[in-house]
């Protein structure tokens, strides 16, 4: 495979690749992909809230058993085939190889096992809703006796049970994580063992940096839960009884299972999204990122953090109030490094010559929106306040506003910065700056009055409030159907996103080698980087972000520049 | 390719490629089976009789002597590993160390499932109690994880048959490490389902 030139054939090429770039570009199109599929299941029940009982164009009546379906799933499917996909193994498997400087993962063909692995894992998923039964409607959390139980049968025959839906939906999980597992091994070895000549620790970018963390976080916290599926798998088919109280199992176990990697899971969302600020904040205010060292510090501390606040979930469920206390504190804790992160993005910002740009405007509206989503997180840190919010619409904004930016803002953000380089094609920025704004109005439109809602009494998981005093009356029943009408907006307003796709496959002007005048390894190579990604290797003499460096004659220093 | 380029351009590496991601790896089976054996424990303790009265006893001394047998096949992977610290010439020559402990690892994993089908006979099943389910799924993913282990095992003996070239290396450290991992995990299990 010297310098790329040989011949290979389609599939070679872009079916079994082991390209990064091109497991990359399959990773965001299946996270895509599974995004429509789990926009539509928001659609039909966002339709059926605001109008219960009539029929939903494009799809009919909803039973409320399949409405308890599409949320469940709809949880399932933005979490796992979509935020995971599309933040940590889409811009990993894009990035960590360009940025460190060299021509490909540690383990190529692993690599290409993760995507196909996770591909089927996608089909697994979207299998359930065909098999008898249907597809699992128990929440996303598959909290037992529900799931346990969920093929009701106390004998159950194994191939029966195991095609129910909540095993599809367990295998599914289990498959997607070996998937990501096997990606993060890729990252972080990757990021370890093959980084350019002079790539010291602290010349990584934070992105890079970021991704590793979350990789790291993943590994970690994944194994008590795959345990836990592992075991209610084997509850729902061979009848074992861990979670069943009644033949001396325990229900609670699972939730502690479950949450012990649920909530660092928020944190391996989050951290790639905050590396893309990383890079593109300093990037668009030209100037350095303010207090790079602590910001990975922070983030390590957070990381350590992450594994020890999980039961502020069960405030409910009921723990010992000295634990939940306990609970609390750390939860409180833990939104410290956060706050600094955001500070330290904050004071890159501070008098710099900022740029709208498409990309830059994402990662603005991530800032301000992220910002409600987290201060509504503070409040339900506290114990108080979240039993009495606990299930209802209040939580329902609050991590709408936490993982809608994260995820989608997020990755808007890298697609609009990076695709020149990796597409090689510039997309159009008015289309781009329309899409953003259509989708900030609408994102609003659709989540904030939610939090008076919540605020009301409104429970979540119900599918039609007729029989509810407290909400079924004004202004409650007018703000549903206020959100509803934003949902189908935001969701319309992803036509111009796919307008400007397809119009600039088509005819877009062919991009530069490095359009934004950033500094990191990626902007080096052509766009788009050729098999092996760099010529000769590069040589790296500085830090990741060096902007308006006094006394020189560009406004920048590429990490390459020797001086 | 892997090419003779990185070798020259790159930071160097920290360990081999096979290592590294092999340390990852088992942190995250360790996990794994902490989850396992958190979920024993918190269940043990909350349980009324245990081992309930009507179910069988593990057979402990049969299982000692298999013990014995698993961890006499780590030491021939360690010593294989010593033998080996910086040349491939010597790996291929010592390669016999693996089949002895890919042969300890086969009569390991076969006394365990007479054993099973013993259990089993005796009305020890994984719906008869929760003492059977945990004992089938602990010993069970361990058991998998022996099969794994074991497959790796022939991977690189097959591999040792000749000179392959740069990720030899690499293919050492992982498999033996995930060997390791698997022998070394065994006697805490042991402890906590067989004796305690
Ligand atoms: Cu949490």
């Amino acid at each position: 495979m010297e310098n790329g030139q040989h011949q290979q054939s389609f599939i070679q090429k872009y079916i079994f690749s082991t390209d990064h770039k091109v497991i990359g570009m399959q990773y965001a199109i299946n996270g895509l992909l599974m995004a429509i599929a789990g926009g539509f299941l928001a659609y039909v029940f966002r339709y059926n809230l605001a109008f219960p009982g009539k029929d939903i164009p494009l799809f009919g009546q909803l039973s409320p058993m399949q409405y308890n379906t599409f949320i469940t799933n709809h949880g399932m499917i933005m979490v796992f085939w979509v935020g995971m996909p599309l933040l940590l193994s889409s811009l990993g498997n894009f990035l960590i190889p360009t940025m460190v400087g060299t021509d490909d993962m540690a383990f190529p063909t692993l690599n290409m096992l993760s995507f196909w692995i996770f591909f089927v894992s996608s089909i697994v998923l979207l299998l359930a809703f065909f098999v008898p039964g249907g597809a699992y409607g128990g929440g996303w959390t598959m909290y037992p006796p529900l799931s346990a139980n969920a093929y009701m049968n106390p004998n159950p025959d194994f191939f029966q049970a195991l095609f129910s839906g909540a095993s599809l939906m367990l295998l599914a999980v289990a498959l997607e994580f070996v998937a990501m597992l096997m990606g993060g091994i890729n990252f972080v070895v990757t990021t370890i063992n093959k980084r350019a000549k002079g790539m010291t620790a602290f010349r990584i970018p934070l992105i890079v940096w970021f991704i590793d963390i979350a990789s790291v976080i993943f590994m970690f916290a994944v194994g008590p839960l795959v345990a836990g599926a592992f075991m209610l798998l084997l509850d729902i088919t061979v009848g074992t009884g861990f979670f069943d109280a009644a033949r001396g199992g325990d229900p609670i176990l699972w939730q502690h299972l479950f949450w012990f990697f649920g909530h660092p899971e928020v944190y391996v969302l989050l951290l790639p999204s905050l590396g893309v600020l990383g890079e593109i904040l300093p990037v668009f205010s030209r100037k350095p990122l303010f207090a790079y060292k602590s910001i990975i510090y922070m983030a390590l501390f957070s990381a350590v953090l992450s594994v020890v606040v999980w039961a502020h979930h069960q405030f409910v469920s009921g723990i010992d109030p000295r634990m939940a206390t306990f609970f609390s504190i750390g939860t409180i804790i833990i939104s410290i490094p956060f706050a600094g992160i955001f500070l330290a993005f904050m004071a890159t910002l501070w008098g710099g010559s900022i740029k709208f740009t498409t990309p830059m405007l994402f990662a603005l509206g991530f800032i301000g929106l992220f910002l409600v989503g987290g201060l509504t997180g503070l409040f339900l840190g506290s114990n108080a306040f979240d039993i009495y919010a606990h299930d209802s619409y209040f939580v329902v904004a609050h991590f709408h506003y936490t993982l809608f930016p994260d995820i989608f803002f997020g990755f808007f953000a890298a697609f609009y910065y990076w695709f020149p380089k990796f597409v090689g094609k510039d997309l159009d920025k008015t289309l781009g700056k329309i899409h953003f704004w259509l989708t900030t109005i609408f994102f609003n439109l659709t989540f904030f009055l939610l939090f008076f809602n919540g605020l009301a009494g409104e429970h979540r998981r119900i599918n039609n409030y007729s029989f509810f005093g407290n909400v079924n009356k004004e202004p409650y029943t007018t703000f549903e159907k206020i959100c509803t009408v934003g949902a189908i907006l935001l969701i319309l307003s992803q036509f111009v996103f796919v307008i400007n796709l397809i119009k600039t496959l088509r005819s877009g002007k062919k991009a530069a080698k490095n359009p934004w005048n950033a500094t990191t390894l990626e902007w080096v190579t052509d766009s788009p980087p050729k098999h092996g990604n760099f010529d000769t290797f590069p040589v790296v003499y500085r830090g990741p972000y060096e902007y308006s460096v006094p006394g020189c004659n560009e406004d920048y220093l590429p990490q390459n520049q020797e001086n | 390719m892997e090419n003779k380029m990185t070798a020259q351009v790159s930071q160097g590496k920290v360990a081999s490629d096979g290592l590294v991601g092999m340390i990852f790896l088992l942190a995250s089976e360790g996990m794994f089976f902490a989850g396992l054996i958190s979920a024993y424990i918190v269940n043990r303790a909350g349980a009324m009789e245990w081992p309930p009265a009507n179910q069988p006893r593990l057979p402990i001394e049969v299982t000692a002597v298999n013990t014995f047998i698993l961890l006499l096949s780590g030491f021939f992977i360690v010593r294989f590993r010593m033998n080996n610290r910086n040349s491939q010439t010597e790996a291929i020559k010592s390669k016999g160390l693996i089949k002895l402990s890919l042969l300890l690892g086969l009569i390991f994993l076969i006394v365990q499932g007479s054993e099973w089908v013993r259990l089993l006979h005796f009305g020890l099943t994984t719906r008869s109690s929760l003492y059977g389910a945990f004992f089938y799924t602990i010993i069970g993913a361990h058991g998998l994880h022996v099969f794994a282990g074991l497959l790796t095992l022939l991977y690189l003996s097959n591999k040792l048959k000749k000179q392959v070239g740069f990720n030899m290396k690499s293919i050492i450290d992982s498999c033996s490490i995930y060997w390791l991992f698997v022998v070394v995990i065994w006697p805490v299990l042991y402890y906590l389902v067989y004796l305690s």
